[in-house]
Parts: C-alpha cells; sequence; structure tokens
C-alpha cells in the first residue's frame, strides 16, 4: 500500500512538472546552414552561418517567452525533398527558413500561410524598413508569405598575398581585377606564370556555384536563361559565358573537379588566389587570418567583376515561412510570429555571417557598416540579380548545373549542353 | 572442409587481400581517435594515419555529450529487430501453410505471394508514403519496420524448407491425434531452425541497412534510424563538423554490431546454409 | 460439435496460418503496387494533392510516354556500333560453339542467344529524339552497375570462398575479416569510402603522395566515379555472397575434391570442371540475389555522388526517388517504378525459364 502510494505521489510529482514544462509552447524549425556543436546563447562570439542561427535560435529559447523552439536536422544536399516530404506527411515543421527563389513553388500550391501585414506590425515587425528587393522577395501574388532574413549573392574571395606576388596589387593595397573575359584569361596567366598556383576556385563538382557564375555572366551581358515561358539559353551570350569558364579549365588555371568543401580548402591552403563563394563565407575567412596554420593571411573580399556591358552577379534571399496547417493553431502561431520577430531584430547579428542585411535601418547603422570588410564589397547590393521567379525554379536550376557539369566534368560538347538544357527547361516552364 | 594445403603464393594474396580489405575500417577508427584540428590539415600523420598518434578521446566525447547517436542506433536496433521477429513469426506459418496444408484458395494466394516476390520496397514505396501519410502514421516506429514484413522472400524460403520435409514424420503425429498447431510447434520449428537463423539474418541486415524508406517516412531526430541519422551528420559535414567527430560517430554507430558479429560470428558464419543445392 | 470440426478443418488452419502474413502483405505490399500503377496513370503533384486532393489530373499512358516515348523514332547501326559489332560476334562464336558440344545441352541456348541479339542488335540500335534523355541515361547506368558488382561480387566471392573452405585459424579469422565489411550500414560504408577517395586528404592521395603523384578526384571525375562506386559495393557486398559459396561447398562429397592441391593450370581447371559445376545452383542463386539487390542500388549514389558529376553516376531508384520529392512529380516517378518493376518481371521470366529447363 505505501509503496502505491508514493508511486502515486511521485507520478503525480511528474506530471506536475510536466505541465510546468508543457506551459512553453513548442515550436519545431527546419533549416539549413548546417549543424553547429556546442551553440550558446552569446551571438556575439559565434562564427559562421550555422553558429549563428543557431545562437540567435537558442537565445530566443533561452528567453522567458513561454516559447522554445526545437531545430529539426535536415542536410543541406537535400533539404527542400525534406521540407516537401514533411508537408506531403501531414508534418510540416511550425516555421521554416527557405529561399527567395522557391516561394513561387510552395505558395502557389498553397503550402504557405500569408502573412497579413497587420499581424506582422502587431508583432513588432515594421514591413516598411525592409528593402524594396527583400519586400519583393517574399510577395507572391500580391501577398507576403514570409518574413526575410538576408540577400546573399557571389562574391570574389581573395587572397591578397598571391595576387600580390603576381602583381595585381595596386598601391591603395586593393586587388586589380578583370574588366573583360580576356583580361581574366590574362590575369589568370600572370597568376600562374608567377605563382604556380590556381587563378580561381569554386564548387563546378557539386553545389550550382558554377551555375551561378554562367548566370551572372549572362546577367551581364543583358540576356537570361529564360524569358517568360520560353527558355533563352541556347544563345552566343551563354556560349560565350561558358567558354570563358571552359578556357580557364582548358588552360589549367582552374580544377573543374573540386566539390565544395575541397575548392575551400584549396582555397584555405594557397592554392588558388580567388575563391568564387558566396557572402556566408566573410567572416569565416576573415577568422582563419588569425590562424597561423592558414595560407590565407591577407584577405580581401571584391563585388562580382564586370566582364562583359554592365555589372552583376547571382543573389538570392533567406527568408522564414510558415506552413498553412498553422492558422488552425492560434497558440502556435502567435508563437511563431514572436520568434520571426526576433530575427527580425537580430537582423544585425545574421548580417555579421557576410550577408546584407534587409532592414534600411540596420544598413544605416554604424554598427553594421563597421563589420569587416563590409566597405570592400558595398556596390554587391547594386548588382544583385535573379531569375524571374517562377513555379519549377529549382528543378531549372538542376537541370543548369547538370548540363554545365557535363561540359566542364565530362567534357560534352557545349552547345549540345545549351541546346539539351533548352529543351528541357521549356519543357518545365 | 577440404584438407588440402593451399599452395604458399595463395595464403599470401589472400592474407594480403585480407589486411588490404580492413584498412578502410581501422584508417576510420584511427581518424576518430585523432585531434580534429591535426586532421584538418592532414590525414596521414602517423603511418598514413593508421595509427592514431597523437591520441585523443575527445571526439567521442563530444559526439556522445551532445549526438543522437545512441538514440538512433537504439532505434535502430528496434526497427531491425522487430522487423525480422515479424517476419520470423509471419513467414513460417504461411510458409507451414503453404508447403503442408491442403485448404481451399491455396492454389489462388500462394501464386499471388509469390508474384510479390518481383516487387521490390523501391518500386511501391512512393504509393506507401502517400498512404502512411493520409493515416498521419509517418515518424514512428511501426511505420518504419512494417513494409519489410510485407515482402515476402522469408514465405517462399520457408514455404520451400518445409516442402521438402518428409511426410512421415508429421504423419506419426498426426496419428496421435495432432492437431496443425501442435504439428508446426513441436515437429517443424525445431527442424527449421537453422532455416530461421538464415532468414533472420538475412533480414536482419537488409533491415539494418535501409536507407530509402526511413529517408522519405522518418523527419523528426527521435525516429531515425542510424543510416539516416548518420546521413544527415554527413550532409553537413562540409560546413561545420570536424573530421575526427565524423569517423568518430562512423564507429559509434558501428560499433555495437561489430560485437553482436564478435558473439555470434561462429554461428552466422555457420548458419547461413541454404539448401540451394539439394 | 460443428464449430470444432470446422476448427480442426484444413480450411480454418490453413487461413489461420497465413492469416497473419497477408494482415501485411495486403495492405502493405499488394494494395500499394496497384496503387502505385494508378498513380502512374495521372499527373500528380505531391504537394498540390496534400493541400487539395482534387489537384490530380488523369492522363492515362501520358507519363509512359513522356519517359520513354521519341520524335523521329528509328533504328541505326551507328550507335556503340564497335561495342555491338564485338558482343553480337560473341554471341554468334559462343551459340555456334555450344550447338557443336554436347557439354551444356540443356541450357536453353536458343532462346539466350536470341534474347542478347535482339537487345545488341536491334535495342541498342534505336534512335530518336527522347523525351526523357535522362531516363535512358539513369537507366543504362544502373546497367553498367549491376554488370560491372554482380561478376566481380562473385567471382571475387568464390574464390575467398574455395581458399578458405577448410580447417584452422588462419581459415576461420580471414572469413570472419571478409564477412566483416558486409554488416556495416550503407552510410557507414559511404562515408568510409567517400573519405578514402578523397582527392585532398583521402587515403589513396595519401598513398600516392609519396610518389609526387597526384590523385585523380575519383567521385567528380567522369571516368572514373561509377568504378569507385563499384568499388566500394564489392568491397560491402563479397562477405555475403562468401559465406553462401562456402555453405554450398561444405556439400560437396570429399573425395570430388581429392586428387592433389589446388596449384597452376591444375588448379584453375579443377575450379572451372569440378568445384563450379558442383555448386552451380548456389552461384545461380548469389547471383539473382545480387542482381536483384544492386537493380535497387540507392544510398551509394545519393550518398557518395549526388549522382554527379553531371548524370554520370545517377541510378534508376535515385532518379524516382528526385522526381518523387525533389520535384513533387509522383505520378510520372510511379511511372517509372512501373517500368522498373516490368523490367525485374521480364528478368526474372527469363531466369525462372532457364532454370526450369535446366531441371528437366
Amino acid at each position: 500500500m505505501k509503496l502505491t502510494k508514493t508511486l502515486t505521489a511521485s507520478a503525480l510529482a511528474l506530471c506536475v512538472t510536466a505541465t510546468g514544462a508543457q506551459a512553453d509552447t513548442e515550436l519545431e524549425l527546419a533549416r539549413f546552414f548546417g549543424d553547429c556543436d556546442n551553440a550558446g546563447t552569446d551571438v556575439s562570439t559565434a562564427v559562421g552561418e550555422a553558429c549563428i542561427i543557431q545562437t540567435i535560435i537558442n537565445a530566443y529559447s533561452a528567453e522567458d517567452n513561454g516559447v522554445t523552439i526545437e531545430t529539426l536536422p535536415t542536410d543541406w544536399g537535400n533539404y527542400y525533398d525534406q521540407l516537401k516530404a514533411m508537408y506531403a506527411g501531414n508534418s510540416a515543421p511550425d516555421v521554416h527558413v527557405m529561399h527567395k527563389s522557391s516561394v513561387a513553388e510552395f505558395a502557389s500550391l498553397g503550402a504557405l500561410l500569408p502573412l497579413p501585414e497587420a499581424d506582422l506590425r502587431a508583432a513588432g515587425i515594421n514591413p516598411d524598413d525592409w528593402v524594396d528587393r527583400a519586400r519583393d522577395a517574399v510577395t507572391y501574388d500580391g501577398q507576403l508569405y514570409a518574413v526575410p532574413m538576408d540577400m546573399h549573392a557571389n562574391l570574389w574571395h581573395i587572397n591578397l598575398d598571391i595576387l600580390d606576388q603576381a602583381g595585381l596589387v595596386n598601391d591603395a593595397g586593393e586587388p586589380i581585377l578583370p574588366t573583360s573575359a580576356d583580361e581574366l584569361m590574362a590575369h589568370a596567366k600572370q597568376v600562374k606564370d608567377a605563382t604556380g598556383k590556381d587563378y580561381l576556385t569554386a564548387d563546378f563538382a557539386q553545389f550550382p556555384i558554377g551555375v551561378r557564375m554562367v548566370l551572372a555572366m549572362l546577367w551581364q551581358q543583358n540576356s537570361n536563361v529564360f524569358d517568360g515561358d520560353t527558355a533563352t539559353v541556347n544563345t552566343p551570350e551563354a556560349k560565350q559565358a561558358v567558354e570563358t569558364i571552359v578556357g580557364l579549365f582548358d588552360a589549367g588555371y582552374a580544377d573543374p573537379n573540386l566539390n565544395y568543401s575541397d575548392s575551400q580548402q584549396a582555397f584555405l591552403a594557397g592554392e588558388a588566389a580567388i575563391q568564387i563563394n558566396g557572402t556566408w563565407m566573410v567572416d569565416f575567412y576573415d577568422s582563419e587570418t588569425a590562424n597561423a596554420d592558414s595560407a590565407l593571411q591577407s584577405y580581401y573580399v571584391a563585388d562580382y567583376p564586370q566582364l562583359f556591358d554592365q555589372p552583376a552577379t547571382w543573389a538570392d534571399s533567406h527568408i522564414w515561412a510558415l506552413p498553412v496547417t498553422l492558422k488552425n493553431d492560434p497558440e502556435k502561431y502567435e508563437a511563431a510570429l514572436d520568434f520571426l520577430a526576433w530575427l527580425n531584430d537580430h537582423n544585425v547579428d545574421w548580417a555579421r555571417t557576410g550577408h546584407l542585411a534587409i532592414r534600411q535601418s540596420v544598413l544605416d547603422s554604424a554598427e553594421y557598416q563597421n563589420l569587416a570588410h563590409r566597405d570592400e564589397y558595398n556596390n554587391t547590393v547594386n548588382i544583385a540579380r535573379d531569375n524571374p521567379p517562377a513555379v519549377r525554379y529549382s528543378a531549372i536550376q538542376d537541370v543548369l548545373n547538370r548540363e554545365l557539369q557535363s561540359v566542364w566534368l565530362q567534357g560534352k560538347d557545349i552547345e549540345k549542353a545549351l541546346s539539351d538544357a533548352e529543351r528541357e527547361i521549356n519543357r518545365l516552364l | 572442409m577440404n584438407q588440402h594445403a593451399l599452395p604458399r603464393w595463395v595464403v599470401i594474396v589472400v592474407t594480403l587481400a585480407a589486411v588490404v580489405w580492413l584498412i578502410p575500417v581501422v584508417w576510420m577508427v584511427s581518424l576518430s581517435l585523432q585531434p580534429n584540428d591535426l586532421l584538418s590539415r592532414t590525414t596521414a600523420n602517423t603511418f598514413l594515419g593508421l595509427v592514431p598518434v597523437p591520441f585523443t578521446l575527445d571526439n567521442f566525447q563530444a559526439i556522445l555529450s551532445i549526438g543522437d547517436t545512441p538514440r538512433w542506433f537504439l532505434n535502430s536496433m528496434l526497427v531491425a529487430g522487430g522487423s525480422t521477429f515479424l517476419v520470423l513469426v509471419t513467414s513460417t506459418m504461411a510458409g507451414y501453410a503453404f508447403a503442408r496444408i491442403r485448404f481451399t484458395g491455396r492454389s489462388i494466394v500462394y501464386p499471388l505471394v509469390l508474384a510479390g516476390l518481383m516487387v521490390p520496397e523501391q518500386v511501391v514505396f512512393i504509393p506507401l508514403y502517400v498512404m502512411f501519410a493520409d493515416w498521419n502514421a509517418h515518424n514512428s516506429l511501426p511505420t518504419l519496420a512494417l513494409p519489410r514484413v510485407a515482402l515476402p522472400i522469408g514465405v517462399f524460403l520457408m514455404t520451400q524448407f518445409f516442402k521438402d520435409i518428409p511426410d512421415s514424420l508429421e504423419e506419426a503425429a498426426r496419428l496421435e491425434g495432432c492437431g496443425h498447431g501442435r504439428i508446426f510447434w513441436s515437429i517443424m520449428l525445431p527442424l527449421a531452425k537453422p532455416m530461421m537463423m538464415t532468414l533472420a539474418i538475412i533480414t536482419f541486415l537488409y533491415s539494418w541497412n535501409d536507407y530509402l524508406w526511413p529517408l522519405v517516412s522518418a523527419q523528426r531526430t527521435d525516429f531515425f534510424t542510424i543510416t539516416v541519422g548518420l546521413a544527415k551528420i554527413q550532409g553537413n559535414f562540409a560546413q561545420s563538423q570536424g573530421l575526427g567527430q565524423l569517423m568518430a560517430s562512423g564507429v559509434l554507430a558501428s560499433l555495437p554490431v561489430i560485437i553482436l558479429f564478435l558473439i555470434f560470428q561462429k554461428y552466422i558464419l555457420r548458419g547461413i546454409a541454404l539448401s540451394t543445392d539439394k | 460439435m460443428r464449430l470444432s470440426s470446422f476448427l480442426q478443418s484444413d480450411n480454418f488452419s490453413g487461413w489461420a496460418f497465413i492469416l497473419p502474413y497477408l494482415i501485411a502483405f495486403v495492405p502493405l505490399l499488394l494494395w500499394p503496387f496497384f496503387q502505385g500503377f494508378w498513380m502512374s496513370m495521372h499527373e500528380w503533384n505531391l504537394l498540390a494533392v496534400t493541400f487539395n486532393p482534387a489537384a490530380k489530373e488523369f492522363i492515362g499512358a501520358g507519363n509512359y510516354i513522356r519517359l520513354m516515348g521519341a520524335d523521329n523514332l528509328g533504328w541505326s547501326l551507328q550507335p556503340l556500333w564497335p561495342f555491338r559489332l564485338v558482343v553480337t560476334a560473341l554471341i554468334i562464336a559462343l551459340y555456334v560453339r555450344t550447338l557443336r558440344s554436347q557439354a551444356t545441352a540443356g541450357i536453353s541456348h536458343h532462346f539466350i542467344a536470341a534474347i542478347a541479339l535482339f537487345t545488341t542488335v536491334v535495342l541498342l540500335g534505336l534512335t530518336g529524339d527522347w523525351y526523357d534523355t535522362r531516363f535512358w541515361i539513369v537507366v543504362r547506368n544502373t546497367l553498367v552497375f549491376v554488370a560491372w558488382v554482380v561478376p566481380v561480387t562473385t567471382a571475387v566471392a568464390l574464390l575467398l570462398a574455395i581458399a578458405l573452405n577448410r580447417e584452422g585459424r588462419w581459415a576461420a579469422t580471414l572469413r570472419s575479416v571478409f564477412f566483416f565489411s558486409q554488416i556495416l550500414s550503407v552510410t557507414v560504408v559511404t562515408l568510409i569510402w567517400q573519405l578514402v577517395y578523397g582527392a585532398r586528404n583521402g587515403f589513396i592521395a595519401n598513398l600516392l603522395a609519396p610518389f609526387g603523384i597526384e590523385s585523380p578526384n575519383w567521385l567528380t571525375d567522369d571516368q572514373l566515379a561509377m568504378g569507385a562506386i563499384v568499388a566500394a559495393t564489392v568491397w560491402w557486398s563479397v562477405g555475403f555472397a562468401l559465406i553462401l559459396f562456402l555453405a554450398g561447398l561444405q556439400q560437396i562429397p570429399g573425395e570430388r575434391l581429392e586428387a592433389a592441391t589446388l596449384d597452376g593450370a591444375e588448379g584453375w581447371r579443377k575450379i572451372v570442371q569440378i568445384i563450379v559445376p558442383s555448386i552451380i545452383r548456389t552461384v545461380q542463386f548469389v547471383m539473382i540475389m545480387q542482381i536483384v539487390l544492386h537493380f535497387q542500388v540507392f544510398g551509394q549514389s545519393q550518398l557518395m555522388t549526388q549522382g554527379g558529376p553531371g548524370d554520370a553516376t545517377n541510378v534508376w531508384v535515385r532518379y524516382i526517388y528526385q522526381t518523387a520529392f525533389r520535384d513533387s512529380e509522383v505520378g510520372y516517378a510511379s511511372a517509372m517504378a512501373t517500368v522498373l518493376f516490368a523490367f525485374m518481371m521480364l528478368f526474372s521470366l527469363i531466369q525462372f525459364w532457364v532454370t526450369k529447363r535446366q531441371e528437366s
């Protein structure tokens, strides 16, 4: 009897603590950016996308706001497959990150919850503070569907020591970058001759960094991948863009076989003068200059150079959206909006990764402008471009990545690859 | 067993092959025992990296303190163990019935089941996914285990096995008035033990290694199997994880099966006696 | 009374014994199979149907036409002609030889030869602007993968089994070693091998570095990636074949293995003329099992190369997975799955038929 009583009592005690803990609304959050071990709650010490975002999330959970966030594990390469599987399995996360470029697909299928401006304001988010491009990024069919977090773009990450040896640094200590496709080859030769190193490195073998380079060169020639419902891939401009890159490979000034992490290691090991990669690498590379073992001691980051008629670089936005199912759960909806407001408030912390902030008030702040290397790529915000919204955007990107990879990794004929890509993209549009 | 001595060169070649065979695993274990910052510079520090010098247990500590690896491992055990148990129960029973009971409908049902042999899991995973989604049943251990129970390979193997058992054994029991239940339990099952062991090993191994179904069905950490969980860590490796930690999680994920294997190896290596050469 | 006699009847017992299996079989294999076929006749977007169940459209054979159809369908001698020429010559030579000798009588060589010739001469010669060019690439990759993994695994496992089929500590230890890799999960195997193949700090690169040889990028090189995956798969799957062979070898009566050692030409002759024929059914079983298994390869391609470079290592099941989940086109993906099924069924039927003929 006594035992039973004790058991009942302890069971009751468990229940009490359980309900005590349940007072917190629990939100499931899905994101990419990778894992961060030992992420704390102190945002100011975190480095890199994964740790900065996780620290912001942890700091929110730690606040006494009645909300706890559980981050779901997903990996980069399959993020959207998994997100779709979650939606289709009736187990969508309560809040998730995505790209601007995927809004059209998800919103058109009715997966995303429209966010009325009044609700955002009530939660403490002021959409008027967002720059126009950010507002466009989260708008579909005249409705707001997400809260933007950044704009990210391709930059040229530079190891100044190598360019210096090749005589490609001016008196002000700035790199001398090419202004035409011919000059690009000339500079690459200069670096090879002077140092024996590759001119540039990027992930041409896995993630679509190479595609984004080709896109930038298309836009620089005032061309595009598609126009309305018609693919325009098989054009002289596209051929010119791809040939420019293949020229570097053929001359041995760049290695197409490196994947994302290999190309990163090659850059850190001082095997290439320039890495083409996104804004997200800036704070990491900056921190590497403090590492005595690293070959990257003198780091500079530049806007994507203009090689053709007009400047342009690839850009996208990370944005945070809620699933349509949340409209049946007012408590979670409110909690999720509160969390989005927290992210919006921490825009400058996220910008420490190297990303461009999207709130005008943050862009104007001294804290933002004093971030490391920020003044070196000021013009990126003005030259950022992307494809027009398309429901099948990610599939189109896949086609381009595959066909371009088959050009530089498998030696497929450029015109054949471009015409194959055009045919497939036409089918997708 | 063949008693003849092997020529020396064969012994040498096969032994060398075995050493080479082990190198990848030895390397993984060794890397998991070296500090991360060393590995970011070289993976060939001491004797091609095959000897863990300098030595550290930090990677394992890190994985165990934050990781879900033990939980994923438990899930894999439960899923593989559960489906193996269910396969054994359902397929010995069905195999016995198909082989030794004459019942109406057998000539229709058995060929239907045999036709199922040609339908691999990969062909039906999309409708299965949609079905379980309709039932709101994803992210649960039974959902991970059940589709494998439906695969008819076990029924086929057990039916073949029971067919080959001589009638005389059964007739004696029948004369004493035993029903099918008694015959199955007291005569057939003991005879089938080696075959069941084989079936259990096949089922367990394939279930343990299954990747596609848990990949689409389990979206929550709590329900990852070790294959899916490790793949997630791997996928994020380039961005943040240290190489040593990655290897440590690989070792940790394999360790328990390796121990099981070492305990049962005699049984496993001897147990697989498929009667394919009758 | 009647109830109890019913309970003891064969009809009741039979159904009662198969019921537990049927409970799993009918809803989890039989029904989804027909459901998949039904889905394959629809334009069916996974996400759209989730939010609006009516958002599917019946299109009959539309998905199949998109998958396997082509404009300007034709036939020519030109595609892969050196390969086709050599293989055709080989088939004819083998066929003629088999006809002359009586040794392999019973195997249905007419049928096999006809199928093989039809494939090399007619099927491989089809040309056209395929609607889905990727599908044929993926099918070819899967076939290439199977065509490498299965014979190599079988040969390695068989030779090892012959060498290790003996008493003693040495053989016992080595049996364990070679079986060992089989118990690792696909994620661990791909993790290890990705690292072994790493271009910058992989084991092979480390091994070659002292000689000043730069390691190729095994996994991103178009010519090497498939081979790299095949090697990892062989390493992984030899173990199981090995113990099946060992079990088979133990059923050979000792006197047939009499007569000297396995050395030299004598040894090879013995393997080919005595050992292999004695366990031919095990060999067949191992090969069928592996063909079925490796046709469904997914993890290696997904985890080691992401199907790349380009589509060079993309395989059938991965294409299904991607189409269903990345592109949300489950109707189209179901059509691919159905064709995969038809393919495997055709193979099984041929296999079944050959075995039947052999037995009679």
